[in-house]
């Protein structure tokens, strides 16, 4: 099945005095199940394009053309479109954890919300009830005390667990994750990584990952894209694309990239809660 | 939490004190004598010297504070030489006037700067919100007694709808609500757009719009209740500054508060009424100024947090 075919995708972001084609006739594909990833160096157009996907550029500030079909239907039209898909059929995973929820809002609160979002029938014991189930799925300890805490009060990666459990609350078709691990620290990285393969795996979701990292690249994804200037320079099977790079620029990635080790699960050795709040 | 609260009344309390000290200072080093305003015409030396004796002026001022304090202690304010009546009640008497106006006018600011604050936050940048943008630019550089004036010749004068001054009916409250709630509006709107704009273009509201959580919620529920923090202190600190500075509306509308009390008294050089105006204005200032910094913890758990474990 097709989750995701965005065809000659341009979004041309409106900057007071100038126009900037931030991304420039961009066309992918992600079925069922896959992992596809966008790989590029630093304001080559990969948030951009993530985020004129699930239409959350402002409209005074980015002018969008082309094709994006979640589920078969263009999100590129009327909000409506995608007001009704948010939540429900695709999700996203954002870069920085510690940012990206409410800060005078329990975490219960917000799973809850969104868990309801999906389901709006379940009743408030139900959505909590299923809220602490998620958060046992993404391997958070204690998830009843994790529920009544701030977001303030928890680490970068353990924040970044939630925000997943979140997304995999919706039971989302599709779910883009813009540098999922970049905000964090290296020993935290590989435990969010083996997560969301694990959750893949159970669930069969789809994963539009955006990262700059070609080891993480090669890990998670199926096949990838290389973005140059706003445009794709090189795509393919993973392995193809880093044991036989074409574009000179995807061989000076890869330049830049040491090989990847082995590792030990590190969830186990994770902090449950930030340093500072011990206090 | 207990230690803060302690802390901060001690501090109330000196303040309040610090504030009557240099009043009662400061009335008596200014020239002009009390006692020529309550003695009959052209009075003799002995006649102003008597009334000086019986309000304790004769006395040199450091005697004359050491009495002051020690009838303070036994909560007793001094006797108002006008109306020769204990000065703290005379004021209590006029409290609830200016109480009201200030309760009216902090209403009515909540009531139309929020909506629309958050109005012109979520418009930014059209045409209409340049226009209220602009209407709030004039609204808060316009001196409050000269609104005053305009509210007071447009709707008492020329249309006849309210009587100009004074306090006869309900309605006399609506000129001098305004007069003082559109300077506030203007002011309050503006930092609720502010902080509005800053929200709505938070990450954690990208992140909540992505799952899917209706722009109504994300208008109030998210945006709003984070900007709610600053505007609520905002607000408790307007009404604060409200108890003791509406003054010049009071005069202007010849409404019975407190301000227009102090007015006639600093005229009259009653001392004792000043003074006792000042410590109630001030310990009421201060109290709501201590009521909103211990809601401040309460609404935001980063800092209530933050201090349980501290
Ligand atoms: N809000 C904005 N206003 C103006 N220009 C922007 C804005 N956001 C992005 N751009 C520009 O669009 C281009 C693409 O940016 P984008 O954030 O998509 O890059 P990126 O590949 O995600 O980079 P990074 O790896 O740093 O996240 C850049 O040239 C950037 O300067
Ligand atoms: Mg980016």
């Amino acid at each position: 099945m097709r989750v995701l075919e965005v065809t000659d995708l341009q979004v041309e972001l409106l900057t007071g005095t100038s126009v900037v084609r931030a991304v420039d006739g961009v066309s992918f594909h992600i079925d069922q199940g896959e992992t596809v990833t966008i790989i590029g160096e630093s304001g080559s157009g990969k948030s951009t394009t993530a985020m004129a996907i699930l239409r959350l550029l402002p409209d005074d500030l980015a002018v969008i053309s082309g094709e994006a079909r979640i589920g078969g239907q263009d999100v590129t039209g009327s909000r409506k479109v995608i007001d009704k898909l948010r939540g429900r059929a695709v999700a996203l995973i954002p870069q920085d954890p510690m940012t990206a929820l409410n800060p005078i809002r329990t975490i219960g609160r917000q799973m809850t919300e969104a868990v309801r979002i999906k389901y709006p029938d379940l009743g408030r014991a139900e959505a909590k009830a299923r809220a602490l189930s998620l958060m046992e799925q993404v391997h958070i300890r204690n998830p009843a005390k994790q529920f009544d805490a701030y977001p303030h009060q928890l680490s970068g990666g353990m924040l970044q667990r939630v925000l997943i459990a979140m997304a995999v609350s919706t039971d989302a078709d599709l779910i883009v994750a813009d540098e999922p691990t970049s905000a964090l620290d290296v020993t935290v990285q590989a435990g969010i990584l083996d997560l969301l393969l694990e959750l893949q795996e159970q669930t069969g979701i789809a994963l539009l990952l955006i990262t700059h990292d070609l080891g993480v690249a090669r890990l998670m994804s199926d096949r990838v894209h290389v973005m140059k200037a706003g445009a794709f320079v090189e795509g393919g099977p993973v392995t193809d694309v880093v044991d036989h790079p074409q574009h000179p620029y995807t061989q000076k990635l890869l330049g830049a990239i040491p090989e990847l080790g082995p590792w030990v699960d590190p969830g186990a050795s994770e902090p449950l809660v930030k340093e500072a709040s011990h206090g | 939490m207990l230690t803060y609260v302690l802390k901060r009344v001690g501090q109330t309390v000196l303040t309040a004190f610090l504030a009557v000290a240099t009043v009662f200072v400061l009335l008596r080093m200014a020239p002009g004598d009390p006692a020529a305003n309550y003695a009959p015409p052209n009075p003799s030396s002995e006649q102003l010297e008597a009334i000086r004796q019986q309000f304790g002026l004769d006395q040199p001022i450091p005697v004359q504070f050491w009495t002051f304090l020690q009838h303070l202690f036994q909560g007793d304010v001094g006797t108002s030489f006008f109306f020769k009546r204990p000065a703290l009640d005379v004021v209590l008497e006029r409290l609830p006037y200016t109480i009201t106006l200030a309760v009216a006018a902090i209403v009515v600011t909540s009531v139309v700067a929020i909506p629309l604050g958050v109005w012109m936050a979520r418009r930014n940048n059209t045409a209409p919100e340049l226009g209220a943008n602009i209407g709030t630019i004039a609204g808060q550089s316009m001196p409050d007694f000269w609104i005053g004036f305009v509210l007071l010749i447009l709707f008492a004068v020329n249309l006849h709808w309210f009587a100009p001054s004074g306090f006869d009916s309900a309605t006399s409250i609506i000129l001098p609500t305004l007069t003082i709630a559109i300077l506030q509006i203007a002011l309050i709107s503006r930092l609720v757009r502010r902080e509005m704009v800053v929200n709505l273009a938070s990450p954690y509201l990208t992140v909540a719009r992505s799952r899917g959580v209706s722009e109504r919620a994300l208008t109030w529920r998210y945006a709003f209740a984070n900007a709610a923090l600053p505007v609520v202190t905002a607000l408790g600190t307007r009404f604060a500054a409200m108890l003791n500075g509406v003054v010049i509306v009071e005069v202007v509308f010849n409404w019975p508060g407190v301000g227009e009390l102090v007015v006639n008294a600093l005229k009259q050089r009653d001392f004792p009424l000043i003074q006792a105006t000042v410590l109630v204005t001030v310990l009421l200032a201060l109290a709501v100024q201590l009521l909103v910094d211990l809601l401040y913890p309460l609404m935001d758990p980063r800092v209530r947090l933050g201090e349980a474990s501290s």
